[in-house]
């Protein structure tokens, strides 16, 4: 009824030119924060060589997977028709800019698998011996290796990397410059191209995620067998980029931009997609274990093994983050999001947001971490100087991404105000 | 004998209509009444004062009992009434028994939030009052009703005519238990 019809004002369909200039401003502190966190990571690897490059790597593929899991909104947005998200959408469309600097920033770690081989992924050097991890022989004498070396190589690793940042990039730049022309010209033929995009961008993407995924985390214990792995990626990456775009909508909100624009029901619709995808990912992980555990075969159970007790079956402190995971991913987000009133607080819900999108980076840390092992075939701790090295990554990496959304923040309209499904998502109601 | 009052029943003629005369109701504190439209108008709940319902409630307990019964079913076949080894497993362990009491859980809060629903709905109802006033045909085909009962405690029938015609009713009627 009348009480749900907003109405757009002309200031809200832009940013006013005040408000631009504080955003450009703070895209360059997020620029500098970014670079400093950067520069730190690189002083880790001086420090800690291996113990850093890890910890780099859990940092990037966390924002892999907020970026990814962003442009995964996007694509389903368009592919289902969607009409209550076209007002959140053109922020997600800002914040994908930031995949080709993902893949900027990824280049080291290719270039790394080049000339040190087996820093980070062993089976890029068939010379490396195992017994550093406690293993037997070299990688190239191992029969498991052998077997998988067909995907398992430097060369396959350097061309899905670029496969996939490549294709990201392609499709997030079209899926925005449409959206963005649309504004324009308001001409329907964008919305057309956008599904064509997207029909052709959602196979791709979720073939090449989890390829990479694979390769990038998965491959760091190349023993390990899981069918659930890209799937338990695209679970995090959309938890994380849902709670990204609840504290986009709550930070516009308060900063004036949403006023009129944003109502109870959308808060309350991502809201139940946040609880959704809470269920699916603890549906994801569970079945991985379950799957483990019943089988019971050590090419499969070493790793959940590696990551609760050591060789001498002391229990370890990946075993109490593996439980933190449980009641910190799962149950408490579950119990919370299950209330109404929850997902239609702006206190709350960014909050709960905040939180899901720390557990998500310390579930990333708990997939890449434990596989830097000791001599003895041990995970190193979980409370380590690495943290440290995790911190400046991720604050590294994602000053580089907020850098990149301010930016786009800055240029295009709040909203993409010429969409067919834009009346439709200002008067969103149940 | 003559039959008891129930209350009163006042034509409004629009969706826009019956919204704003539910809104003036709602805000003159009646608690017994209700609105028949011929098809859902958007946003009367809120104009009635209509709270969430407590049918959640009845789904939590549901979702508790299921999950509740799933581990302690699994406990006592397992691990009390029939110890078994199997596939080397321990007699009882949360993780086995998780996907019973998951879907445990899913179908108890199935039929509890069901049974909720019929519980405070009162459905199925074979008599109602209005049933008995011919106006009641065309409530399920053009015109908007809104039905204020007697039993209300602030109901008083003067001042309950006048707030309806205030509110622009067509046609009140009196209604018979």
């Amino acid at each position: 009824m009348s009480t749900h019809v907003a109405t757009i004002s002309p200031a809200s369909g832009g940013s006013a030119a005040g408000s631009t200039r504080s955003v450009s401003a703070a895209a360059n502190k997020a620029l500098v924060l970014g670079l400093v966190g950067l520069a730190a990571t690189g002083l880790g690897v001086v420090l800690s060589g291996k113990a850093a490059a890890f910890s780099y790597l859990t940092g990037l593929v966390f924002w892999v997977a907020v970026s990814l899991g962003a442009l995964f909104l996007i694509m389903i947005h368009h592919v289902f028709d969607a009409g209550w998200s076209t007002v959140l959408r053109r922020q997600y469309e800002n914040w994908i800019t930031c995949l080709p600097w993902l893949g900027l920033l990824f280049a080291p770690l290719l270039i790394s698998a080049v000339i040190a081989p087996g820093l980070i992924w062993k089976w890029t050097d068939p010379a490396y011996d195992l017994s550093q991890v406690g293993g037997h022989g070299t990688v190239a004498q191992d029969v498991l290796w052998v077997k998988k070396s067909g995907l398992l190589s430097t060369l396959t690793l350097i061309i899905a990397s670029f496969v996939g940042f490549g294709g990201w990039t392609l499709i997030s730049s079209r899926l925005r410059a449409h959206s963005v022309a649309q504004d324009n010209d308001g001409d329907i033929a964008h919305t057309h191209a956008n599904r064509f995009w997207t029909a052709v961008g959602l196979p791709f993407t979720a073939l090449s995620m989890t390829l990479c995924v694979i390769l990038w985390v998965k491959a760091l214990d190349y023993h390990w067998y899981s069918t659930m792995f890209g799937v338990w990626f695209f679970a995090g990456a959309i938890r994380s980029a849902l709670s990204l775009g609840v504290i986009l909508m709550v930070w516009l909100w308060s900063r004036g931009d949403y006023k009129g624009i944003l109502n109870n029901n959308h808060m309350h619709s991502i809201g139940m997609l946040m609880f959704a995808f809470t269920v699916f990912w603890a549906y994801i992980t569970f079945s991985q274990y379950f799957l483990i555990y019943m089988a019971n075969i050590p090419e499969e159970t070493f790793w959940y093994s590696l990551r609760e007790i050591n060789k001498d079956g002391v229990f370890n402190t990946w075993g109490y983050v593996g439980m933190f995971l449980l009641f910190g991913h799962f149950v408490a987000p579950f119990l919370t999001l299950i209330h109404y009133p929850v997902k239609l607080s702006k206190t709350w819900l960014p909050r709960v947001g905040a939180f899901i999108a720390t557990v998500v980076l310390v579930d990333m840390t708990y997939n890449v971490m434990p596989s830097l092992k000791n001599s003895a075939g041990d995970a190193y701790p979980f409370l380590s100087l690495n943290l440290l090295w995790i911190a400046t990554s991720v604050v590294g990496v994602g000053g580089v991404c907020v850098w990149a959304y301010l930016n786009s923040f800055a240029k295009t309209k709040l909203i993409p105000i010429r969409d067919p499904r834009i009346v439709e998502s200002l008067t969103y109601h149940e | 004998m003559a039959a008891t009052f129930y209350g009163l029943m006042a034509r409004f003629d629009t969706a826009p209509e019956i919204y704003h005369a539910a809104q003036q109701v709602r805000d003159a504190g009646y608690k017994n009444w209700d609105c028949i439209t011929p098809f859902p108008v958007h946003g009367l709940d809120g104009a009635m004062g209509l709270r969430r319902s407590n049918v959640p409630k009845f789904s939590l307990l549901g979702g508790l009992t299921g999950f509740t019964t799933g581990m302690s079913m699994i406990w006592f076949t397992g691990a009390f009434d029939y110890p078994l080894i199997v596939g080397g497993k321990p007699y009882f362990s949360p993780l086995f028994a998780f996907p019973i009491s998951y879907e445990l859980t899913i179908l108890f809060t199935a039929f509890a939030t069901i049974a909720g629903m019929f519980i405070l709905n009162w459905l199925p109802q074979h008599y109602h009052p209005v049933l008995k006033s011919k106006e009641i045909l065309r409530g399920l085909d053009d015109a908007f009703y809104v039905v204020i009962e007697a039993r209300d405690p602030k109901f008083d029938l003067n001042r309950a005519k006048a707030l309806l015609s205030q509110a622009g009713a067509k046609e009140i009627s009196e209604l018979e238990a």
